[in-house]
């Protein structure tokens, strides 16, 4: 498999490729803030804020800055209000009912993840399923689960269209936590619904990494049936700030072990009762970032309502993706990780530092992320690559951004070589 | 080597401005290892020469490459002369508490120690030994310079005492007092410094707190003396210790080296300057004319002049010279011993009050 994915790999220069297709030149209004030659290619690391989204932050901080879930006075009572309907509106983004599912916050995905992975409760599963490819925030807290539960943790591969490859017999009452998007090429869990399926019929549950999703690769989750789905709202226009949605019959199961204010409706000398009509709350102990939480309900709208160039957000980062994709294919002494066009696309040049063409591009004002975006097992040790070079695009994005950073990139391996 | 390079860069920007001292915590974790012999930090190596090179990438990639080896041959050459300038500064500080100059080879050169006369070394310099192609000898004398100047240390810090260093047939510019300190000048009769030295000295009335006495040191040259009649006005003097003339208030000898630093010639130069440049015998016929002056007869004269040219003074020039190179081990003239210490150099009115 490994072999198959390396000699996969795209190599660039070979070919001659058709002219990449026409889509806008302008950049959207809300990022207006952004100076002028500034290319922000790392969206997979965060993505750029539009300005609604930073007005509801200040509008917040400057107007009414309460706390939440604790006070009867105007402006608390208005945050409770608007941090309710930043939980409706995650649970309508994706679909699913309150009625089921509870939003909880938190700081990031890997907070999210690990205060799910770390509480589980003893007895109940066999083994922790994962995959190769997986980000540090589901790669090591897979390791710890495995250890504090006492079971067996299996690590899996992922198919070149992104499918968890498994045997049914694998997922036995299993605890699967994998990505639904690669932070490394993009590639997507193709075979979401069958593994969700083939795992519940064997008494387990499927908890994703969906914080490379959330912003542009949401179809997949629509209406998901996975047990939990830990997102940062910070890759998806958000402010800094973590989500966990949560089936409620997961999160009544949890051992909780990280307590706090805000979670409990009593507490007596050794012992306390928990919120028996907020789920949600059982992991959110303490105050929140209630401005972020309140941004979210903004970044959300915002991305369901916002058409560059008159076109939905998907079909738009789509045709930038593609631009990128072939603009980089066509600059010689590159090998590309992705094997197809994506909003996240890794490469390497065989014989430069992706670092050292990091600091180049970055004093032409080109943002790009270089090393091993947290995947050091696939990329390093299983796949035996040099750090990389990833490009990221955002609706932030244009085509100028991109044609200026392959035409910088370009002219580096010239002069470089 | 490159982040030894850069820690040395950045200590000396980070003493300037805050914005380097973030990086100076990383450079020195990899100068620490790279010093102990450990794999450097890559990454802090590479980010700095990134930075340094990303302006050049932009404009001229092409020349990212001549341009980062240009880089290493910098952090080397940069390197190479901080270890150099430490050495010298070291080597120059321990030099100046020991000798009274940070230059040991050529004391008169090094400004920061009090004037003087320097005692030149016949040893070739680092530069020289390296411009005659040998490199052994050229580090070979400057440790051997220097492990000398480590072993002086413990002479530095004794207790000077003046009794412990006379030469032989001490004279005393005042008449000998047992209750007063001795204070012995190594000097040369043709030095400049030692006739202001003397000037001081009578300014301060330090000839009359102490018992004042000197050793003659004609300082040597490549080719002879450095003042090319101080041998010669040596052998004089010495010749006169050995034959004092009775009932004479002040020393002959003394007499001598007075008029030599504080008189002046009809024309208004002063003796110093005429004996300094004048033909040995018109510098004898005047040390004679002098002795005459100050009371020998015509076969004293006779005498002192027979007896200056003697094996004996010759021994005794010997004898003391060795005293100085060898026991009070000053690279300076004039040096003074008194008040428990060893002073190189000239001295002020305000330090022999």
């Amino acid at each position: 498999m490994i072999g198959k994915e390396l000699k996969d790999m795209k190599h660039t220069g070979l070919f001659r490729r058709s002219a990449p297709v026409a889509v806008e030149t302008g950049r959207l209004a809300d990022f207006a803030y952004l100076q002028p030659g500034a290319v922000y290619l790392d969206s997979a690391c965060q993505s750029l804020r539009p300005q609604p989204v930073l007005d509801a932050l200040t509008e917040y901080y400057t107007e009414y800055n309460a706390c939440g879930g604790r006070v009867k006075y105007a402006w608390g009572t208005r945050v409770d209000r608007e941090v309710q309907d930043a939980r409706t509106a995650v649970l309508d983004l994706l679909g699913l009912s309150g009625r089921s599912h509870a939003v909880s916050f938190t700081l990031n995905t890997t907070f999210g993840l690990n205060l799910l992975l770390q509480q589980l409760p003893q007895g109940r599963f066999g083994r922790v399923v994962t995959s190769h490819i997986e980000h540090n925030s589901v790669f090591l807290p897979t390791m710890t689960a495995a250890t504090r539960l006492g079971v067996p943790r299996l690590v899996l591969d992922r198919a070149p269209d992104g499918a968890l490859v498994y045997q049914p017999a694998q997922l036995e009452r299993a605890v699967v936590v994998v990505n639904v998007a690669s932070n490394i090429d993009g590639r997507l869990l193709t075979n979401l619904t069958d593994l969700v399926r083939d795992t519940h019929a064997r008494g387990g549950i499927v908890i994703l990494d969906a914080a490379q999703a959330m912003a542009h690769e949401r179809t997949l989750l629509a209406k998901t049936e996975a047990d939990a789905l830990c997102f940062s709202a910070h890759k998806m226009y958000g402010a800094s700030l973590g989500v966990v949605v949560a089936a409620h019959d997961l999160l009544g199961s949890l051992e909780l072990t990280f307590v706090g204010g805000g979670m409990v409706a009593d507490v007596r000398e050794d012992s306390f009762d928990l919120l028996t009509n907020d789920p949600g709350a059982l992991l959110e102990p303490g105050l929140q970032a209630w401005g972020e939480i309140i941004a979210l309900r903004r970044a959300i709208e915002w991305v369901g309502t916002v058409r560059p160039d008159g076109r939905p957000a998907a079909e738009h980062i789509q045709g930038l993706s593609q631009r990128l994709f072939e603009g980089l294919s066509d600059i010689p002494g590159l090998t590309l990780v992705n094997s197809e066009a994506s909003p996240v696309i890794s490469l390497y040049a065989p014989k430069q530092d992706s670092h050292r063409l990091a600091v180049f591009l970055s004093q032409s004002q080109i943002m790009v992320r270089s090393g091993y975006f947290c995947a050091h097992h696939y990329l390093k040790e299983q796949l035996g690559l040099p750090p990389l070079l990833r490009f990221s695009l955002g609706l932030h994005s244009t085509t100028a951004d991109i044609d200026q950073a392959a035409q910088a990139l370009a002219r580096l391996m010239k002069g470089l070589s | 080597m490159f982040c030894i390079a850069a820690f040395i860069v950045l200590v000396f920007m980070a003493a300037v401005s805050a914005r380097y001292r973030r990086y100076l915590g990383k450079a020195w974790n990899c100068t620490l290892r790279r010093v102990t012999f450990r794999p450097c930090d890559t990454t802090f190596k590479q980010d700095i020469k990134d930075h340094l090179l990303a302006p050049l990438a932009v404009r001229r990639p092409g020349l990212v490459g001549p341009a980062s080896v240009a880089l290493e041959v910098v952090a080397l050459l940069v390197v190479l002369t901080t270890v150099w300038s430490a050495y010298v500064v070291v080597k120059s500080g321990v030099n100046l508490y020991v000798y009274g100059t940070c230059n040991k080879q050529d004391s008169a050169s090094c400004s920061l120690g009090a004037e003087a006369c320097s005692i030149p070394d016949q040893t070739p310099t680092f530069g020289e030994s390296l411009l005659s192609g040998d490199v052994i000898g050229a580090f070979g004398n400057d440790f051997a310079s220097l492990g000398e100047t480590f072993s002086a240390i413990p002479s530095r810090m004794q207790n000077w005492d003046a009794e412990e260093y006379l030469p032989a047939n001490a004279s005393y510019l005042a008449a000998y007092d047992a209750k007063k300190e001795t204070a012995l000048e190594v000097i040369d009769p043709g030095c400049t410094y030692c006739l202001q030295l003397f000037n001081n000295i009578e300014e301060a009335g330090f000839d009359d707190r102490m018992n004042l006495t000197y050793i003659a040191y004609p300082i040597a040259s490549a080719d002879g003396y450095k003042f090319e009649n101080s041998l010669l006005v040596t052998q004089y003097l010495e010749a006169l210790r050995l034959n004092p003339l009775e009932g004479a208030e002040t020393p002959v000898d003394w007499e001598i080296l007075r008029r030599i630093y504080t008189e002046d010639n009809d024309k208004g130069v002063s003796w110093q300057s005429v004996i300094n440049g004048a033909e040995p015998a018109s510098a004898t016929a005047l040390l004679q004319d002098w002795s005459a002056e100050f009371g020998l007869s015509p076969e004293q004269v006779a005498s002192v002049a027979s007896v200056a040219a003697s094996d004996e003074v010759a021994d005794i020039i010997a004898t003391n010279t060795q005293l100085v190179e060898e026991r009070i081990h000053t690279v300076k003239i004039p040096s003074i011993i008194f008040d428990g210490r060893r002073h190189d150099g000239l001295v002020s009115v305000g330090d022999l009050d």
